[in-house]
C-alpha cells in the first residue's frame, strides 16, 4: 500500500516549516501560561497539554499521509454525511461548555464535531469541483454552497459564528480558486455587498456588540472593547525588540484576555516585538507559499482542489485571527493555526497537513493501471 | 480528468496567481499594521501598558501639630476611620450605597449626592470618603461584611483634636473639609481633607499642613497587589509653637467671668501675643466632625455672636483711653505743655451746646498729667478745638489706630479714624466742629479694635517700636513702624499711665499693686448717646444692650519684661469697675509668673 519511493518526495519545506511553527507556538504559550503572582512566576499546565495534541496530530498526519489522498474520493459522501450526523447529535445531546454547545462527550474524550466537519466539507467541496468542467457556472456553485451551508447552519446555532465562517470561507476561497463563469462574478459582485447589511439581522446580540466594539473600541473601555484594546497595548508596548521572553507584564498580570488561545499572538508580539512578530509573519507565509506550490504541483485537480482547501484553511484562520489581535478585523473566535492553544484545532491542522503533504507526495505517481 | 506530469491548473484571473496575490496582501496588510503599533504608536502603548499595572495611592501626611509656649498640646491629630468606596472594584454601586444607608443610618439620597460630586474628583482606583468619622462598631462590622461588599473600604484619616475645646477656639480656629471652592482652588486637596478654615489653621494652612505622598503599586487585572514602592514620601507639617501660653489664656478666659469680651495680653518688646480671648466662644471639635445643622443655627443665631473673634474682629469707638494719643499729640505739637492747665466745670461750651465732662462737679484746674489720671474730658475738648480733625485723624493712624495689626488670624477689620473728607463720602454731610470734641475723647464714628489698643500700649513702653502682633514664638519682632512722638513725650504719656494707677484719684487705682510698675487707662465707649431716661441710673439698671462698652489698657513692668494687657467688656458699663479686675487678674498671672521665674526660658 505505501511506495517507500515516496518517502524522498516528502515536502521538507512543509514539514520544517510546520515543525518551527508549532514549537514557536508551544514557546510563547509557555509564557502565555504564566501567570505573575505576588509570590513569583505560576505556570498553568496549557502548554504540556499542547505538546500532547502536537503528539496526536502528528499520529494522525502519519496516519493520513499513508493512504493515497486519491482514496478520499470515494469516503467523501458517508464521511459527510456522519459529521452532519454528529452535529445533529450536539443539537440533540451535546454538552454545554461556557454557554455554548459544541461538543460530545464520548466518555473518554469531548469530541468538537465542527472540526471534523471542516474537513469532510473540504474533501467533498474538492470532489465535486473536479467532476465540474471550467469555471462554475450557478447550478454548479449552488451545489456547492450547499455542501457548506448545511453544516454551517448547525454550527452557527451552537452557537460558534466562527467555525460556520470558517467553513464557508474554506468553500468560498475554493470556489474562488476554481473560478467562477463571468456572470455569476458579476451579479455576485453586485449582490454580496448589497445583501451584508441584511446579514446584520442574523446575528446574536453579542455578535452585533462585538462588530459595534471593533467600529469603536473606546464606547466601552472595560466592557467588549476590553479585547481589542488590551491586546492593541500588549502589541504596541513591545517595541520594536519587544521586552523579552516570559517578561511580558500585559499577559503575566491578566490584562490580556484570551491570552493562551484567540489573543496568543499578541503575547508574542509583546514579548518579541516587532522582529519576532515580522519573523513569525514571515513564517506564516512561507508556510503558505508551500501549500500554494503543492496546489501548482499537484498531479490532478482533485489534489489541486484538496491543497487549495488546506491553504484557505489557514490563510482564513491567520488573516482573521491576527487582523482581529492588531485591531483591524472584528472579534470572532478563531484561533491561529499552531499558535493558539486548542486540543481539537491542533489535531486538525495536522491533519490538513497530513492531506497537503499527501497531495505533494504523490505528484509524480501515475493513476494505477 | 486525466493524469499529468506536467501540472497545468486553470487560472481565474490573468497574471499572478490568486494565492500568491493572497499571501501577499497578507503579508503588507499585518506588516504595515505591525509597524504602525509598534514602532509608530510605542510610546503610547508603552504608556497605556504602564497606566494598567500600576496604580498610585495617596500616602497622607499628618499635619503639624499646635503647642503652646510651655510646649502643651493644643492641637493634635487622632486617627479615624471613614468609609470609603472604590468605585472600579465596586460592581453595585447603587446596592453597596443602599447597604452603607443601612448601616450608617444616613439618608440614601445624601450618601448618592457625596458619591456624585465626589466621583468626578477622585483618580481612578482611589478610595473616595463617603463617610467620614464612623465609629469603631461599624468600622468593625465592615471589615466583617469585607467580603460581600467588594469596593468598599475603611480609609484610615488623621483626625484633629483640640485639648481645650472653647478655650482657644478664636486662636486656632479649626479645620474641616475642604469645600467645592478650596478643592477648586488648591491642586494639592482631594475630596475628603481638612482644611483650616478659621483661626492659625486658616492662616498657616500652607505651613500646618504638610505634602503628600505617593505610593504606586504594581497590580494584576484583578486588582491584586504584586509589589509597591514609594514615589514620594510625604512629609510631615511643620508644627507650631505659639507664643500663646495656656495658663494665662485660662486667667484671662476666668476673669472675663462669661461676659461678652476680649482680652489680649501681650509682650510689649517682642509683639508676641500671650493670651488673646474672646468670648463667648465656641468648641472647634465639633466643626472637624462636621457640626450639626441645629448647632451652627444656633451659633449663627445667638446675639452675641460666639463665632466672632472680638480682639481682631469687632471693633469699638475706644472712649478715652484714645486721650493717650490726642495728648501725647498735644505735646508734640505743642500745643500744650506739660504744665499748661486748663479749667474744668463740669462743661465746655461750643456755639449753643455744652459739652460735659463725665464729672459732672468738675475737675477744676487741669494740667497734663492730671488729665489722663482722671480722665477729664474737658481738657481734651478744648485740645481737640486746638487740634482740628485732620491733624488727629493722620496722628492717630501714625500711632496704629485704624491700621490693621497684621497679626496671623483671619478677617481682620480696620476700625476707622474719621475725617471730615470720610464722612462726605460716607454721608454725604459735613464735618460737625462738635463732632471733633467727641472725636477727641475716643467717641463717635472712631472705631479700633482690642489688639490695635494693645500695639499701640506696647509701643508706648518698649521705645516706640510699633510691633506686629505675632502669635508665633520665636519670630524676630516685627517692626512697622515708629510712634510719632519723641522719647520725652513717650515718657510723659507713660508716667501719667503709671500715675492714673499710683496716684490719689487716678481711674485705673484699680491695679495698683505695691511694688510693681504698672500703668493703665480707663475708657468707656459709649454704644449710644445716652438718653435722659438712663442718665442718672446705675449700669446694672440700664439695659444691656444701650449699657458702655468698657476699656482698660494697661502695661506691667517686671525684671526688665514689659508686658500690655488690654481688656474690654461690651456692655460692661464703665472701664475702671467692670474691664479693670480682668486687666488686673492676668496682670497678676503675668508678673506673679515672672517672680516664680523660669517659665519663659
Amino acid at each position: 500500500m505505501f511506495d517507500r519511493r515516496l518517502v524522498f518526495h516528502i515536502n521538507w519545506g512543509l514539514l520544517t516549516l510546520t515543525a518551527i511553527l508549532f514549537l514557536v507556538g508551544v514557546m510563547n504559550l509557555y509564557s502565555a501560561s504564566t501567570l505573575r503572582m505576588a509570590s513569583g512566576l505560576e505556570l498553568d499546565a496549557y502548554f504540556n497539554k499542547q505538546l500532547l495534541w502536537g503528539g496526536v496530530g502528528l499520529c494522525v498526519m502519519t496516519a493520513v499521509v499513508l493512504v493515497d489522498y486519491r482514496h478520499l474520493k470515494s469516503v467523501s459522501w458517508p464521511f459527510f454525511i456522519l459529521c452532519l450526523l454528529l452535529l445533529l447529535g450536539v443539537v440533540v445531546a451535546g454538552k454545554t461548555i461556557y454557554g455554548a454547545k459544541r461538543w460530545l462527550d464520548l466518555g473518554f474524550f469531548n469530541l468538537q464535531p465542527t472540526e471534523l466537519t471542516k474537513i469532510a466539507v473540504l474533501i467533498l467541496g474538492a470532489r465535486l469541483m473536479t467532476r465540474m468542467e471550467g469555471r462554475l457556472g450557478w447550478v454548479s456553485l449552488g451545489k456547492i454552497l450547499l455542501v457548506g451551508l448545511v453544516p454551517a447552519a448547525f454550527v452557527v446555532k451552537q452557537p460558534d459564528l466562527g467555525s460556520a465562517l470558517n467553513i464557508l470561507l474554506i468553500l468560498g476561497g475554493m470556489i474562488l480558486f476554481k473560478g467562477v463563469t463571468s456572470s455569476v462574478f458579476k451579479v455576485l459582485a453586485v449582490v454580496i455587498p448589497v445583501m451584508l447589511p441584511f446579514g446584520w439581522f442574523l446575528l446574536h446580540d453579542y455578535q452585533k456588540q462585538r462588530i459595534l466594539t471593533f467600529l469603536d473600541p473606546g464606547n466601552d473601555p472595560l466592557g467588549a472593547g476590553y479585547h481589542i484594546i488590551q491586546s492593541q497595548i500588549a502589541i504596541g508596548s513591545g517595541g520594536f525588540w519587544g521586552k523579552g521572553f516570559l517578561e511580558g507584564t500585559q499577559s503575566q498580570l491578566r490584562f490580556l484576555p484570551e491570552k493562551h488561545t484567540d489573543f496568543a499572538f499578541a503575547v508574542f508580539g509583546e514579548e518579541w516585538g516587532f522582529f519576532g512578530a515580522m519573523v513569525l509573519l514571515i513564517l506564516f507565509c512561507s508556510f503558505l507559499y508551500q501549500v500554494y506550490i503543492v496546489t501548482m504541483e499537484a498531479k490532478d485537480d482533485f489534489g489541486s482542489y484538496l491543497a487549495a482547501g488546506v491553504f484557505f484553511y489557514f490563510f482564513w484562520q491567520i488573516l482573521i485571527n491576527i487582523g482581529m489581535v492588531l485591531g483591524i478585523m472584528p472579534v470572532v473566535g478563531i484561533p491561529l493555526p499552531f499558535i493558539s492553544y486548542g486540543g481539537s484545532a491542533s489535531v486538525v491542522n495536522f491533519c490538513m497537513i497530513g492531506l497537503v503533504m499527501n497531495v505533494a507526495m504523490r505528484r509524480f505517481v501515475f493513476k494505477k493501471g | 480528468m486525466g493524469a499529468f506530469n506536467t501540472p497545468e491548473r486553470p487560472q481565474v484571473f490573468s497574471g499572478p496567481p490568486l494565492l500568491l496575490v493572497l499571501v501577499v496582501i497578507l503579508f503588507c496588510i499585518f506588516g504595515i499594521r505591525l509597524w504602525y503599533l509598534q514602532i509608530y504608536k510605542h510610546d503610547f502603548y508603552l504608556g497605556r501598558a504602564q497606566e494598567n499595572r500600576t496604580r498610585q495611592s495617596t500616602m497622607f501626611s499628618p499635619r503639624g501639630i499646635i503647642r503652646d509656649r510651655t510646649g502643651l498640646l493644643l492641637a493634635e491629630n487622632t486617627p479615624a476611620y471613614a468609609l470609603a468606596l472604590v468605585r472600579e472594584d465596586c460592581p453595585d454601586i447603587p446596592g453597596t450605597l443602599d447597604q452603607i444607608s443601612r448601616w450608617t443610618g444616613q439618608p440614601r439620597d445624601d450618601l448618592q449626592k457625596a458619591f456624585e460630586i465626589g466621583r468626578k474628583r477622585v483618580k481612578h482606583f482611589d478610595e473616595q470618603v463617603i463617610v467620614p468619622n464612623i465609629p469603631f462598631e461599624l468600622v468593625a462590622l465592615v471589615e466583617a461584611h469585607r467580603q460581600d461588599w467588594p469596593g468598599l473600604a475603611i480609609a484610615v484619616r488623621p483626625k484633629r483634636s483640640y485639648a481645650y475645646d472653647e478655650t482657644l477656639a478664636h486662636v486656632l480656629g479649626y479645620v474641616a473639609r475642604a469645600n467645592e471652592e478650596e478643592l477648586n482652588n488648591d491642586p494639592d486637596l482631594q475630596l475628603g481633607d481638612n482644611v483650616g478654615k478659621q483661626g492659625v489653621e486658616l492662616m498657616l494652612e500652607r505651613m500646618l499642613r504638610g505634602t503628600k505622598g505617593l505610593e504606586e503599586f504594581e497590580v494584576d487585572a484583578s486588582g491584586r497587589v504584586l509589589s509597591s514602592r514609594v514615589v514620594s514620601s510625604p512629609v510631615m507639617g511643620e508644627d507650631l509653637d505659639l507664643s500663646i501660653s495656656l495658663s494665662l489664656q485660662e486667667v484671662a478666659t476666668k476673669a472675663l467671668n462669661d461676659r461678652a469680651g476680649s482680652v489680649v495680653a501681650m509682650d510689649a518688646d517682642t509683639g508676641e501675643v500671650l493670651a488673646l480671648v474672646s468670648l463667648p466662644s465656641y468648641d472647634p471639635n465639633e466643626f472637624v466632625v462636621g457640626i450639626s445643622h441645629a448647632k451652627w443655627k444656633e451659633l449663627l443665631d445667638d446675639p452675641l455672636h460666639p463665632l466672632q473673634n472680638r480682639p481682631v474682629q469687632s471693633t469699638y469707638p475706644p472712649g478715652s483711653i484714645f486721650k493717650l494719643a490726642v495728648g501725647a499729640l498735644g505735646l508734640e505739637s505743642g500745643t500744650v505743655t506739660p504744665a499748661k492747665t486748663v479749667f474744668c466745670s463740669g462743661k465746655y461750651t461750643l456755639g449753643q451746646r455744652d459739652f460735659r465732662c463725665w464729672n459732672k462737679g468738675g475737675h477744676g484746674v487741669v494740667d497734663f498729667k492730671k488729665s489722663l489720671r482722671e480722665s477729664c474730658d474737658v481738657y481734651y475738648y478744648q485740645l481737640g478745638e486746638q487740634l482740628g480733625v485732620e491733624a488727629i485723624s493722620d496722628f492717630s493712624v501714625k500711632c496704629g489706630f485704624g491700621v490693621r495689626t497684621g497679626i496671623e488670624l483671619p478677617h481682620e477689620r480696620t476700625g476707622n479714624m474719621p475725617t471730615p473728607e470720610w464722612k462726605f463720602k460716607r454721608f454725604g454731610e459735613k464735618w460737625q466742629r462738635g463732632e471733633t470734641l467727641n472725636y477727641s475723647i475716643g467717641q463717635g464714628f472712631t472705631l479700633t479694635t482690642p489688639l490695635q489698643a494693645a500695639r499701640f500700649v506696647a509701643a508706648l513702653v518698649n521705645g516706640g517700636k510699633i510691633l506686629r502682633p505675632t502669635l508665633l514664638l520665636s519670630e524676630e519682632p516685627d517692626v512697622q513702624g515708629e510712634l510719632p512722638m519723641s522719647p520725652a513725650v513717650r515718657k510723659l504719656v507713660v508716667d501719667a499711665m503709671v500715675a492714673t494707677v499710683e496716684e490719689e484719684r487716678g481711674t485705673a487705682r484699680i491695679l495698683r499693686r505695691p511694688g510693681l510698675r504698672i500703668g493703665g487707662k480707663t475708657g468707656t465707649a459709649q454704644v449710644v448717646k445716652l438718653m435722659d431716661k438712663y442718665e442718672k441710673k446705675k449700669t446694672h439698671e440700664i439695659p444691656y444692650k444701650y449699657r458702655d462698652h468698657a476699656w482698660m489698657v494697661s502695661f506691667g513692668e517686671k525684671d526688665g519684661k514689659r508686658f500690655v494687657v488690654v481688656s474690654m467688656v461690651e456692655h460692661g458699663g464703665h472701664g475702671s469697675s467692670d474691664a479693670g479686675p480682668v486687666a488686673g487678674a492676668v496682670l497678676d498671672a503675668l508678673l506673679g509668673v515672672q517672680t516664680e521665674g523660669g517659665q519663659e526660658g
